[in-house]
């Protein structure tokens, strides 16, 4: 604590208690008759310092924390507050003023943020590598999916290609047909990652794609295929297997169900249920009993496997008229 | 299954811009099938954009990807500038077009069907020869933003 006196050229200092000797390292007699000012030096903030004096000139109090130097030269926080005390009639006669230490507090304070820096450099360091990992995966993933469509598209090519160069007859109809087959699967994988959720399918949208295609290659006058497909988002794991089952029922229906000039519709249901989904493949035709004898039945083998694979159930039943196909494909828990 | 040629777009010249040999073969067949005529097929965007200058065909195919590189956007910026040519992009590689599509008039998403490939071009056609097409865009091929 020290006392300076208002009346006195340049407020000098008429009274410090032994703890202001202590903190600042001076004899009594060094600092009795000289201004506070002489504590001062390189690192005190000049702008806090014309805070002081404004306060002092306009006879108010004020607390502000200034850097001070002891007299062996080491800098210490000084935290203070400087009290007027005026004399009967109103004009300062005094300044009180009390100090305290902050020199441990400042360094506390300038370590926690030395840290905090620190940290947010080394949260920044992993976020810009964490970001870079993920540009690099998003990359390669794109990568994948281009190579994975593109090879599709040259494996259809290759059988198309081969095709046109075979005679006609069942040989030149075997590539045809496992040409469309890899169209099925295809169009299936166009629409997989191509928007939003990468682990959904949508079967409604493949059966609109799926329709274009085929009925594009059929006599409108003749034979149709219609669909009637709930928007049922399944697992990009079950996409193929179902372009293959929903494409191979309906060719199958086209091809067999009506010989000669026999007129007819294939119509594809499907339907989301408690369980999974219900899937129906129905024709007008002459049913399979009345169809030619198809030895090889490949499309039926095929479409049994594929319901197998997905655990599901399938029942073929002949209808007056036609053949009407019932699978049920039960979704996992987890779906 | 056969795809029947259109008549509106019969006769117009094409040029495939494809480094894959057997789907540019493969789609030069089916071009011939629909009734176009193939003028040229180019697997460097260097080649592809010299055959554009020499042959200035009415529609050009365009791959993304070619030999030498990811080259297929500049392709189709130089030749949708010579306005007789509609430029209609083919890939695998759609989040590669730019905004503005480089000029291109759409794309059709790979894999493809010989079905998109021939109701993309009926459309083209009408599109060129003036007639506000009756039918919406053909499925499996999108309509560049600007058009």
């Amino acid at each position: 604590m020290l006392v300076t006196d208002a009346c006195r050229p340049d407020n000098p200092i008429v009274w410090v208690n032994d703890a202001f000797l202590d903190l600042t390292g001076y004899a009594r007699e060094e600092l009795i008759g000289r201004n506070c000012r002489f504590l001062q030096g390189a690192g005190t903030d000049p702008d806090e310092v014309r805070r002081i004096h404004g306060a002092i000139a306009a006879v108010e109090p004020i607390s502000t924390e200034l850097m001070n130097y002891r007299k062996d030269g080491t800098p210490f926080w000084n935290a203070m507050t400087i009290t007027p005390v005026r004399d009967a009639e109103g004009r300062p006669a005094y300044f009180f003023a009390a100090q305290a230490d902050m020199t441990e507090k400042h360094r506390l304070e300038l370590a926690m943020k030395g840290t905090n820096d620190a940290l947010e450099r080394e949260v920044g360091e992993r976020t810009a590598a964490f970001q870079a990992a993920l540009e690099q995966k998003t990359a390669l993933l794109h990568e994948v999916d281009h190579r994975v469509k593109n090879n599709l598209q040259v494996i259809s090519s290759l059988m198309l290609l081969k095709a046109r160069r075979t005679p006609e007859g069942e040989a030149r109809e075997a590539l045809q047909g496992m040409a469309e087959r890899i169209g099925a699967l295809s169009t299936a994988h166009r629409m997989l990652y191509s928007a939003g959720d990468v682990t959904r399918f949508d079967l409604g949208e493949f059966t609109t794609d799926f329709l274009s295609d085929i009925n594009a290659g059929l006599d409108p006058e003749r034979t149709r295929v219609e669909a009637d497909v709930d928007s049922i988002a399944v697992s990009a794991a079950m996409a193929a297997p179902l372009a293959l089952m929903i494409h191979e029922l309906t060719t199958n229906a086209v091809r067999h169900a009506f010989p000669g000039e026999r007129v007819g519709r294939v119509s594809i249901t499907a339907r989301r249920n408690g369980t999974g989904m219900h899937l129906s493949i129905a024709d007008d035709g002459v049913g399979i009993a009345a169809g030619p004898a198809n030895p090889a039945g490949f499309g039926r083998n095929l479409v049994e496997m594929v319901v197998r694979q997905l655990r599901g159930t399938i029942a073929w039943h002949e209808g007056t008229p036609g053949t009407r196909v019932e699978i049920h494909i039960p979704f996992s828990a987890t779906h | 299954m056969t795809i029947e040629a259109v008549s509106a777009g019969s006769g117009m010249r094409i040029l495939v811009v494809e480094d894959e040999a057997l789907i540019a073969l493969e789609l030069e067949c089916l071009l011939d099938d629909l009734g176009y005529v193939t003028v040229g097929v180019a697997c460097t965007s260097a080649e592809a954009i010299a055959m554009g200058l020499s042959t200035a065909p009415d529609v050009a195919l365009v791959d993304i990807h070619l030999v030498d590189g990811p080259t297929g956007v500049e392709v189709a910026r130089a030749l949708s500038a010579d306005p007789r040519t509609t430029v209609v992009f083919m890939t695998a590689n759609a989040k590669r077009i730019p905004e503005d599509f480089a000029g291109a008039f759409g794309v059709i998403a790979k894999p493809y069907s010989e079905r998109v490939v021939a109701s993309t071009l009926d459309y083209v056609a009408g599109c060129r020869s003036g007639r506000r097409p009756l039918q919406d865009t053909p499925d499996g091929f999108l309509l560049a933003p600007v058009h």
